[in-house]
């Protein structure tokens, strides 16, 4: 274990012994050393001085803000750095017994498997048994081979019917499900994935999950994977390593990485509290060790929600039969307007075709004011409401009325002027080429004096903390500040209605926290309503005044966020999982109805329940 | 989940579906020379039924299907055959309109003009419709003997067609909420596709990263040639289903070069 440190001598506790070495250890599947990395034409180095050894039958977790060099670090891996992206690459860097300088990515292929973020980038074929077969294919293995590992693979992840169809048809989880597929009928030593779940719903995230441990714990398969989601994956990987500006900060077993807060630095140099990406059970844990001013030791540290459970059940013995001294607290519900609702739907249906409704009568009135958040499984219909709110899907009349309009009988440009919407890849909304133009644009367009303009340009790009960058090309911004610069157009418009379409895919923690801030204060100051469309339910029980669950194309739930947490039959069928902190409390509640006092959506309001 | 685009492979089990890729490209490209050459409205009347039977009768595609995909090239054509027949001179007039006369050889040409056109487009949806590409390239490479590199760079971009098409309806949604409004005239349309090229080839270039990283991971590339799983195979039926549509072009161009075929016309007297 290393703190800080360069050289990574970690001896695992391998579940599933793999291939061992002379000296009776596993072997040495990647021995990295001193390892740098410049891409061409950066000025400074993405790797920098990386070491680490990873055995055969390690599943091991990469964490770290973005752009701290994880995703290239897994591109060295395979040898797609330096052979297919080119830059300088300094150190050694060994994998499978073979110098990764001197061997070419094909050669890679038949031991090591890369699983990238976006299944539809990734996939080659358009059906599955293709693409499964397509790996085997080009490493001129024979066809009956090649069949029968395709059929191992299929069935190994869960589809072992689904040869003959269309990848068009299939779920994101089911998708990138065919992905890891396609690298395991290769057998591979080293499975390398690059946020796999990045774009899954709870359920798509937690069959992929499930593959990934039966893999490593039944066939002693070395995992390397880098994954922002860490409740559900915590207690199922062998070893995580911390990376921060392109080193290795933290290499040891998860106990002892999630045991105390860690810092970190984002793309742009700011400092951020890495424990914001520590699975929640664990932070919990923290806390109230913190709280209660006694010393933490990593091996009682908790992974997961039983262990939570456990974890705060000798807490309390310790601390005694002493009642709480305090109550449930009552969350007021964000100030909504007592007039007419902002937004009206009334039973609205709709379709791309025909055939294949995706709205069925769905009816809900959304206040002035509050984070509502809109929640559902892949394919529920949530994107395709959001989008009859803006004019992109045309809705027949008198089922939408924002501010008491007819939103069918409104322009798009009237219709800009009153909801903002910020799409998935914030790319896709930039219109000039400067970072203070793209924010004035809107501005521009509805007829603002200039000297409005300025101001009002200058104040938001202070807000999102983009003020530094105001000449610079949209597009050469990084993704989080990309990201800040999307809302930041919608931000300067004060809309009434702002809608955010997955707005923390490929975000840190932080960076998701931030935008969340920044949403909480449109609300609080312009009275904007917000309604996020999202998978992150820990930003939904931190941040949503509401929560709305669609299921099927028809309104499942809608009230607060405890309330749906609370309906496990309601969230199974939506796919849906609670934060475990909702979990741990709703326990402990039951079992200590005297100290802990109903569910709680937080860890601070937990930890203060328990200690008084 | 958005309206699937129509151009774009959608397996099936129709008589179409079930031919070998390289008949249906041998298909295509026969109907697309035969439109091409025939510049007499009764032959490209017969080219279109014979396209549209093709459609709805062997690929099982509907007429709403039909439509949906190709409703902008048919305006588009009504219009060329508006304006052709408006315009072009003759000597037989059939009737005035507006004050100007409407000559029987002018409506001929115009009209087949139009469904020349109209016929090659819908030609090309069929294929595309009913025929995977994934098949055609490796069609390519077991019967054409095309280096299945090149094969794969050709199946590829006729795979991403559909997806750039979809990102180009999402920027200009997204680009719409912000306020642009469509463009009109040359120098609008221009600046609406520089709005519209940047997001789309940052987009494209990081998703075809993607896919080499992908495909080079799995060894694509590694060796000079490749298995092959399931190569489709063309059947003698095929084979003489191509001799017949080979024979149609050359007898139709033959026809043109010795001057047989002039002798009929929809509009214009014999």
């Amino acid at each position: 274990m290393t703190e800080a440190g360069h050289t990574a001598v970690y001896d695992p506790q391998v579940r599933n012994e793999g291939p061992v070495g002379d000296n009776g250890n596993p072997v040495v599947l990647v021995d990295i050393e001193d390892l740098t990395y410049t891409y061409e034409g950066q000025p400074t180095p993405v790797l920098n001085g990386v070491s680490l050894k990873i055995r055969e039958g390690e599943f091991v977790l990469i964490l770290g803000p973005s752009g701290c060099g994880k995703s290239t670090f897994l591109t060295v891996l395979n040898g797609t750095i330096p052979h297919t992206l080119k830059g300088t690459l300094k150190g050694t860097a060994t994998v499978c017994a073979k110098s990764v300088p001197q061997t070419k990515v094909s050669v890679f292929a038949r031991e090591v498997g890369m699983v990238f973020q976006d299944p539809e980038a990734q996939i080659i074929n358009t059906r599955v048994r293709d693409e499964v077969c397509f790996g085997l294919e080009n490493l001129c293995r024979p066809p009956h081979e090649i069949l029968a590992r395709q059929s191992e693979a299929l069935a190994f992840v869960g589809l072992p019917d689904a040869g003959d169809s269309s990848i068009f048809d299939m779920s994101g989880g089911q998708k990138q499900r065919v992905s890891i597929a396609a690298v395991l009928a290769a057998r591979p030593r080293l499975l390398v994935l690059d946020e796999p779940t990045a774009n899954l719903d709870p359920a798509g995230m937690a069959e992929v999950f499930a593959v990934l441990h039966r893999l490593n714990r039944d066939h002693g398969t070395t995992i390397v994977m880098v994954e922002h989601r860490v409740d559900e994956l915590a207690d199922l990987v062998s070893r995580v390593v911390m990376m921060d500006h392109g080193a290795v900060v933290f290499d040891g077993p998860p106990r002892v990485a999630f045991s105390r807060p860690r810092v970190a630095h984002s793309e742009e140099a700011q400092i951020i509290r890495s424990s914001a990406w520590f699975p929640q059970a664990s932070e919990f844990a923290v806390d109230l060790a913190a709280a209660a001013d006694i010393s933490l030791n990593p091996a009682d540290l908790p992974l997961n929600v039983a262990e939570g459970i456990q974890f705060a059940e000798r807490f309390i013995q310790v601390l005694g039969r002493r009642p709480a001294t305090t109550t449930i607290p009552v969350v007021p519900p964000h100030e909504a307007s007592a007039t007419r609702p902002l937004l009206s739907i009334r039973n609205l249906s709709f379709a791309y075709e025909r055939q294949s409704p995706i709205l069925s009568d769905v009816s809900l009135e959304l206040e002035t004011g509050g984070i509502v958040a809109l929640l559902g499984q892949n394919g529920s219909g949530k994107t395709t409401l959001a989008k009859c709110l803006i004019g992109i899907n045309p809705v027949p009349r008198q089922t939408v009325w924002l501010n008491g309009k007819d939103i069918a009988e409104l322009s798009s440009r009237e219709l800009s002027v009153e909801v903002g919407y910020v799409f998935q890849n914030p790319d896709h909304q930039f219109v000039t080429d400067q970072v203070d133009e793209e924010v004035a644009y809107g501005l521009r367009i509805r007829g603002f004096a200039d000297d409005a303009v300025a101001k009002s340009v200058n104040e938001v790009l202070e807000i999102v903390d983009l003020a530094r960058y105001r000449h610079r090309s949209p597009f050469s911004l990084s993704l989080g500040e990309r990201r800040r610069l999307s809302v930041a157009t919608m931000m300067v418009l004060e809309p009434h209605l702002l809608v955010l379409d997955e707005p923390t895919i490929g975000q840190d923690y932080e960076r998701a926290q931030h935008l969340m801030g920044l949403m909480a204060r449109l609300r609080d100051r312009y009275g904007t309503t917000v309604v996020m469309i999202t998978h992150d339910m820990r930003l939904v029980a931190e941040w949503a005044d509401r929560a709305i669950a669609l299921s099927a194309g028809s309104i499942a739930f809608d009230g607060r966020p405890a309330d749906l947490f609370a309906q496990s039959r309601l969230l199974g069928e939506s796919s849906l999982m609670p934060p475990p902190i909702f979990d741990i409390s709703t326990a402990l509640a039951a079992r200590h109805p005297g100290r802990v006092v109903g569910s709680r959506l937080s860890v601070p309001d937990l930890v203060q329940s328990i200690i008084g | 989940m958005a309206r699937a685009t129509v151009f774009r492979f959608q397996s099936g089990n129709s008589v179409f579906h079930r031919l070998d890729p390289l008949t249906k490209f041998a298909w295509m490209l026969s109907i697309s020379f035969l439109a091409f050459g025939a510049y007499i409205a009764w032959i490209q009347i017969v080219i279109t039924l014979v396209v549209l039977t093709t459609a709805v009768g062997f690929a099982g595609i509907s007429f709403r299907e039909l439509l949906r995909g190709t409703w902008v090239f048919l305006v588009a054509c009504l219009s060329f055959f508006v304006i052709q027949t408006f315009t072009l001179p003759g000597t037989h007039e059939i009737f005035s309109l507006l004050g100007r006369p409407i000559y029987a050889e002018s409506a001929d040409y115009a009209l087949a003009s139009a469904l020349r056109i109209y016929t090659i487009i819908l030609g090309s949806l069929v294929f595309v419709r009913a025929t995977d590409p994934r098949e055609l390239a490796i069609a390519l490479v077991t019967q054409m003997h095309v280096p299945y590199r090149i094969a794969y760079a050709f199946f590829i971009a006729l795979r991403i067609i559909p997806t750039i098409e979809e990102e180009i309806k999402i920027i200009r949604s997204a680009q719409a909420v912000r306020g642009v409004d469509r463009q009109k005239g040359l120098a609008g349309r221009m600046r609406e596709t520089k709005r519209y090229a940047m997001p789309l080839l940052v987009g494209a270039l990081r998703r075809a990263s993607t896919m080499v990283m992908s495909m080079e991971s799995r060894g694509f590339g590694a060796y000079p040639e490749r298995t092959f799983v399931e190569a489709p195979r063309m059947t003698t039926g095929a084979r003489i289903f191509c001799g017949v549509m080979v024979c149609c072009v050359v007898g139709w161009y033959t026809a043109l070069a010795t001057g047989l075929v002039h002798s009929f016309y929809v509009f214009a007297p014999a």
